[in-house]
């Protein structure tokens, strides 16, 4: 049976983050989830699987809490859930995720495709899908808009920044799925009470003989911060406030 | 360790990044598919041009034989436009040369020849700065840095394509007129905005500004009021108004990532606790229903 993984990442909800005074950043309170843009690809998963008859499963990487995501992942549609369980992961850049991703898609044994997204809500480095594609020496298509298949023929089309491309491919292959994709469902109670029944499979970092080291060297976190000038026009009514506005933005040569 | 490898489609950025190495005093190096894009790229003041010659038309196609090429070269650094299709071939060839690699960066500078890049993580509420010792590939979007001419001689090499992926038809999107990239002016229109209808006040208000109309996601991509390429965003556009108008924008960060370069931002919300105040110049708490007109007007 043809098996299609779909790869996320189980990040920080960044409206979590808590600044320090001195800008250095608070993460110790905040909850994980599943990165917004990898639900699309969880869903474009399950879609390819129905199309190619096969069989849709999942497949992360990270530290030992993202274990919480496996049935999240498992009650949107995956039949079985895959966890490269690595502290390692916190520190991972492009090429470690890759790295180990696609020692773990060796692991299962015969894949028709795999299916990112474009980018992780928290990094949006836009690495995963074309690094794995070299790692595996796949084929790959990125800024995928749609996608249809036709025996092991999967045609795709792209939205770039000025162009749509048609592009066609034979399975395997990784495809990397813009959010436009599709509108994930949530899923209702009985996916999400069947999602602790499906089978999981947790490789330990040592399974992977795969250097998870990364490349880059991390010299500092800051929160951003804007200057602005944060002037509320509250005085008298309202028609005051609005000429209080245009004033202000006729001396600042706006307008 | 100071041969700079450059690629872009965007010739603009292109031009940047051999600004950025003459800068730096590094010797930057051009790679292109095009033999009209290598004429142009030839008076840029890069040292010498690439005219890479094959058979696909898909630029990501060359990935692999870019790898090799650049380890020949011995390239210190391959520096790609952060378009949609440089960042695939950018993560791409990183990942055969098996190496680093910060992509869309915010800064890049060098520090005793250390790397030193700069990049916007979690949907634009935190910095990271981070360092490459060795070979890396990073990718940059416009505007970071200033271009420069000299001209240079061009060389043609033939390259094998992987043509696993076939290119099928290719259709411009049209720009539909869009001048958002480049308006000085913006107004940008929220879930606030309670009927499609009430666009032609938002309008009017544009108008008078001679400024672009602009959105947050929601109004693109679940209600359709506007075409996605109007909304503001770390997924949608990136802008750099002088003024930048949000009327019912709540401010959340993932759409002020697409603001934070505007000169002036304005915020016209009814919730005085809104996010965007606090990302705001000038600010009125009120119902955008009201105030429009009386702006529309006053600066009529
Ligand atoms: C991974 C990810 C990526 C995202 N990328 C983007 C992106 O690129 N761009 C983007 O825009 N969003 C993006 N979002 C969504 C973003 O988080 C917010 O949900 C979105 O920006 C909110 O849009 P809004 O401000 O229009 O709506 P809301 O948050 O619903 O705010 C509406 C505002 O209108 C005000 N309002 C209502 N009625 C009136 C009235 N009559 N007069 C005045 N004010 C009124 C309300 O007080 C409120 O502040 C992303 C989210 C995620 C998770």
């Amino acid at each position: 049976m043809a098996r299609i993984v779909a790869c996320y990442k189980w990040v920080i909800d960044e409206s979590d983050i808590k600044v320090n005074p001195d800008l250095s950043i608070n993460l110790q309170n905040s909850k994980g989830k599943i990165s917004d843009y990898d639900k699309n690809a969880i869903e474009a998963a399950v879609n390819a699987a129905e199309l190619l008859e096969g069989k849709p499963v999942g497949l992360t990487f990270g530290n030992s809490k993202c274990k919480a995501s496996l049935k999240d992942a498992l009650s949107r549609g995956l039949e079985e859930a895959y966890f490269i369980n690595s502290e390692k992961a916190d520190k991972a850049d492009g090429r470690v995720t890759a790295a180990a991703l696609a020692t773990a898609i060796q692991e299962m044994g015969e894949v028709d495709l795999v299916v990112c997204a474009e980018g992780a809500s928290d990094t949006y480095a836009r690495q995963t899908a074309p690094r794995l594609g070299a790692c595996l020496d796949l084929p790959v298509i990125s800024s995928v808009n749609s996608f249809t298949i036709e025996g092991k023929t999967l045609t795709a089309i792209r939205k770039l920044d000025d162009c749509l491309e048609t592009v066609k491919v034979e399975l395997p292959a990784i495809i990397a799925v813009l959010p436009e994709i599709n509108h994930p469902p949530i899923p209702g109670l009985k996916a999400v009470m069947n999602a602790g029944k499906k089978k999981m499979v947790e490789f330990a970092e040592a399974d992977l003989k795969v250097d998870l080291n990364p490349k880059n060297q991390v010299l500092d976190l800051q929160a951003y911060v804007m200057e602005r000038k944060n002037i509320v026009f509250a005085d008298g009514e309202l028609t005051e406030q609005v000429k209080n506005l245009v004033i202000a933005l006729k001396k600042e040569g706006v307008i | 360790m100071s041969d700079i490898y450059i690629y872009s489609e965007r010739l603009d950025i292109a031009a940047e990044l051999i600004g950025f190495a003459r800068q730096n005093h590094k010797e930057p190096y051009v790679v292109t598919f095009s033999a009209v894009a290598a004429e142009e790229l030839a008076n840029l003041g890069a040292n010498k041009v690439f005219y890479l010659k094959g058979e696909s038309p898909l630029v990501e196609n060359y990935a692999k034989q870019i790898s090799k090429f650049l380890k020949e070269q011995a390239a210190s650094h391959f520096m790609v436009g952060a378009t949609a299709r440089g960042r695939d071939l950018a993560a791409r060839v990183a990942g055969y040369m098996d190496c680093g690699m910060a992509s869309d960066l915010s800064g890049l500078t060098y520090v005793d020849d250390e790397l030193i890049c700069e990049r916007i993580i979690y949907g634009g509420a935190v910095r990271q700065k981070e360092a490459f010792k060795d070979f890396c590939v990073v990718t940059v979007p416009g505007g970071l840095f200033e271009p420069v001419q000299g001209d240079c001689e061009i060389f043609t090499i033939d390259l094998k394509a992987d043509e696993r992926v076939v290119l099928v038809e290719r259709t411009e999107i049209p720009s539909r007129g869009n001048d958002l990239p480049t308006a000085s002016k913006v107004v940008c229109v929220g879930l606030g905005l309670a009927e499609e209808e009430d666009l032609s006040l938002v309008n009017g208000l544009v108008d008078v500004l001679e400024g672009e109309i602009a959105c947050t996601r929601g109004i693109a991509e679940e209600r359709h009021w506007l075409p996605v390429e109007r909304y503001i965003g770390i997924s949608g556009a990136v802008i750099k108004p002088e003024l930048y108008i949000a009327l019912g924008v709540s401010g959340q960060i993932q759409h002020v990532y697409g603001i934070r370069e505007s000169k002036i931002i304005v915020a016209i919300d009814k919730n005085d606790k809104a996010p965007i105040f606090r990302y705001a110049d000038y600010g009125i708490v009120g119902d955008m229903y009201e105030i429009i007109p009386l702006l529309t007007d006053l600066l009529n």
